[in-house]
């Protein structure tokens, strides 16, 4: 899973901003979203992404998943696009 | 984890003194046009005086992409008329930076067309400003409307995405529904427009240019219903404020851009007469962090309420006043 190539994402002081360019929106995430962009940014698959969280916030991997899938979710749900390429 | 406070153009949900960088920069390259139209918000036609040299332009593209500034749009003046103009898509799309290139059309050569495909620009948009030709010629002198048409019709082909932004006035502001109509037509990806604004050349020939607000009325009735009918297929996008009611905004939230003119200078926003930088002075950055100081100063806010009060004073935004 990766962002659109249109999907500008930069780290800010407290999160990321993730630009839209091609609606001309921005939407600002919090540090922990910034994570998980930056995981977005790499090719990182949810499951991937959630493990790499869970050893890093020392949390289990069920709820970090669920937190990154909804996370996705909301970026979608935005009208954010991702495409669907993934490296674990 | 995201905020979902959304907003249009290049507002940011966070505040510009939260952000390390502008995060869209509106170049206007050069003055240089050629075309003289009545209703241009630049007044441009000519060269600017001292506009950046080569090395000036390219050590700004540099700055553009050390501050990570993820968006920049080109204009003018013509943008292709410069000499460097290829040379700065390149550069920004090298470094992966969003580019709008906006333009009359009348340079996009099939081989320029061949090098904006092959550049992957985040959009090119033409100005078509009529249905026909002779309401488009009518208000951009030395333009073929033919010419603007042909531009769409190659990059659409060639796989750019395309753009056609209309700028109503007495003249064209009929026509309204007929370009939204052509544009999809030509299978360009969307049409931009919005009320025209009172600054540079339109400025002057404000009495004979602006639309009657009967006419407004039916402008926007007009783009509801186009918007509706074209959902999902085309983006019919306007923009529902004036240049007043942008400034009573803008000067409580600054947008996360910065103007920058063809001698280098920053200009606060357009409609306003303040320059809140130059690049042969100062560097990118300490032109942003001068733009978040200016929004806070008395002269610069004082001025807004004066033009919120009297509206026509919007036509001195071209009348510079520095900040430095």
């Amino acid at each position: 899973m990766k962002f659109s190539p249109n999907v500008k994402v930069r780290r800010e002081k407290r999160g990321s901003v993730v630009f839209d360019t091609l609606r001309e929106k921005v939407f600002v995430t919090n540090e922990t979203g910034a994570r998980i962009v930056e995981g977005i940014e790499a090719g990182l698959s949810p499951e991937a992404l959630a493990a790499q969280l869970s050893a890093e916030y020392d949390q289990p991997a069920e709820a970090i998943e669920a937190e990154v899938r909804q996370f996705i979710e909301s970026l979608r749900s935005n009208g954010i696009a991702l495409t669907e390429e993934t490296q674990r | 984890m995201l905020d979902p406070a959304m907003s249009t153009g290049v507002e940011s949900p966070i505040g510009i003194d939260d952000l390390e960088g502008p995060l869209f920069i509106a170049w206007q390259i050069t003055s240089l046009c050629n075309m003289r139209c009545h209703h241009c918000c630049e007044d441009s036609a000519h060269l600017m005086p001292n506009e950046m040299n080569r090395t000036m332009v390219l050590d700004l593209c540099r700055q553009i992409a050390d501050m990570n500034i993820p968006y920049v749009a080109i204009s003018g003046g013509e943008p292709m008329l410069h000499p460097q103009f290829f040379d700065v898509c390149r550069f920004f799309r090298s470094h992966g930076i969003a580019l709008k290139v906006e333009t009359n059309g009348e340079l996009v050569t099939e081989e320029a067309t061949r090098e904006m495909a092959r550049l992957g620009l985040r959009s090119v948009q033409i100005s078509v400003d009529g249905a026909t030709a002779a309401t488009h010629e009518q208000l951009r002198l030395k333009g073929r409307w033919q010419d603007a048409i042909d531009a769409c019709r190659r990059l659409v082909a060639a796989g750019v995405r395309t753009e056609i932004v209309f700028v109503p006035t007495q003249f064209n502001i009929r026509e309204t529904a007929a370009v939204i109509d052509l544009a999809s037509s030509l299978g360009v990806f969307g049409i931009y427009t919005g009320k025209l604004m009172r600054i540079g050349r339109a400025a002057k020939n404000w009495q004979r240019l602006c639309p009657s607000d009967a006419q407004y009325e039916e402008f926007f009735r007009v783009l509801r219903q186009k918007t509706d009918q074209y959902l999902g297929r085309m983006k019919v996008y306007y923009y529902p404020y004036d240049v007043i009611e942008e400034l009573r905004v803008r000067v409580q939230t600054p947008s996360a851009s910065l103007l920058v003119i063809p001698d280098g200078r920053v200009k606060l926003i357009g409609p306003l007469p303040f320059i809140c930088g130059h690049l042969a002075k100062h560097s990118l950055r300490e032109a942003w962090d001068r733009y978040r100081k200016a929004w806070r100063l008395p002269q610069v806010r004082d001025f807004v309420a004066q033009v919120v009060a009297k509206p026509s004073l919007v036509s001195r935004a071209n009348d510079w006043i520095e900040l430095y």
